[in-house]
């Protein structure tokens, strides 16, 4: 196996993969490829010490955070209210729509019927004579 | 996924204790106040980690912390508490992650040209066995492109299996593992100037 070849796999066999036999016997011969694997498991090494390090949040947070509950609470109540009365407020919805369409339609036939209206489209004088 | 590692006295895990997510549960605002204490500084490191950016990754602990308070009564204690809050912190970057994302479009090259610049680390044989400095890491992480910095992190960092780091990023396990892999690579090339080749 040629150095190329195993070194394009070693990303990966220094944490996911086992090394196949042709793999194993490269490496066994190879000081190159072996170095590479160490300072790739070296650097995984490294990455995995990184979760013990946080880093300190702006200040503040905490306290943002510790104020979810109440700040929650009033959203999700009012959720909750409105998902309870889902049916009386589809209805009140529904009752407006009507009263709305309703309206519109009276005031579009009280417009029909304005003498003006009948002037200009003949209607007035078709029903005097 | 791993469990969060002592960094001293008061590890997360062992400050969470199960008697302290059920007071939650129950709607325990101080028991919650104990919770954040205990875990805020890992999951805002999370955050941060994927997104680099401060103010970004406050956002998205917020965003974590009350999906967590919302959510708390599916978390049914089959996991620790810290691991599944990872996994929330981790979705809720990764959400952040792509809505910014239009608005660099021009990252990737200036990340390049960045990481061209990175002063790295002596390249030696003997640093082939050296750890490398933490601060170092840190600074070539910061460095790495969107895609294979999360993907790194979630996988290096935080220990979540390829499927997990699939899952979270909405990606296939093939492609979990090729960022994973190239992310290994650059991070190695901007740490040791001498390839070894």
């Amino acid at each position: 196996m040629r150095c190329a070849e195993v070194k394009e796999m070693i990303p990966a066999l220094a944490r996911e993969s086992q090394p196949s036999l042709a793999v194993r016997r490269h490496l066994g011969k190879c000081r190159g490829c072996q170095q590479e694997l160490e300072t790739y498991r070296n650097l995984i090494a490294s990455l995995q010490t990184l979760e013990a390090r946080a880093v300190e949040p702006p200040p503040g947070l905490a306290a943002q955070l510790i104020a979810i509950p109440r700040g929650a609470s009033t959203v999700d109540h009012l959720r909750s209210h409105v998902t309870r009365n889902r049916a009386a407020y589809a209805g009140g919805t529904a009752a407006a729509v009507a009263v709305a369409g309703a309206a519109a339609a009276l005031l579009w036939r009280s417009r029909d019927r304005s003498p003006q209206r009948q002037r200009r489209t003949g209607k007035g004088r078709l029903a005097t004579a | 996924m791993k469990r969060p590692k002592s960094g001293g006295s008061e590890a997360p895990r062992e400050l969470v204790t199960s008697e302290l997510v059920e007071a939650c549960k129950k709607g325990d605002e101080v028991a919650w106040a104990r919770l954040v204490e205990a875990t805020h500084r890992e999951v805002y490191s999370l955050c941060l980690r994927i997104l680099r950016d401060p103010h970004d990754a406050a956002e998205a602990t917020q965003d974590a912390y009350l999906k967590a308070w919302r959510a708390l009564g599916s978390f049914r204690g089959e996991a620790m508490f810290t691991t599944w809050m990872y996994r929330v912190a981790a979705n809720a970057a990764i959400s952040k992650q792509r809505g910014r994302k239009r608005k660099r479009i021009h990252e990737v090259d200036a990340d390049e040209e960045m990481m061209s610049q990175l002063p790295s680390t002596a390249s030696t044989e003997a640093l082939a066995g050296a750890r490398i400095e933490l601060e170092a890491v840190e600074e070539a992480l910061k460095l790495l492109p969107d895609h294979y910095r999360a993907a790194l992190v979630l996988r290096d960092v935080y220990g979540m299996s390829m499927d997990e780091v699939a899952k979270e990023l909405k990606i296939t396990e093939t492609a979990a593992k090729v960022r994973v892999h190239r992310g290994r690579k650059k991070l190695k090339e901007m740490l040791y100037s001498d390839d070894t080749e």
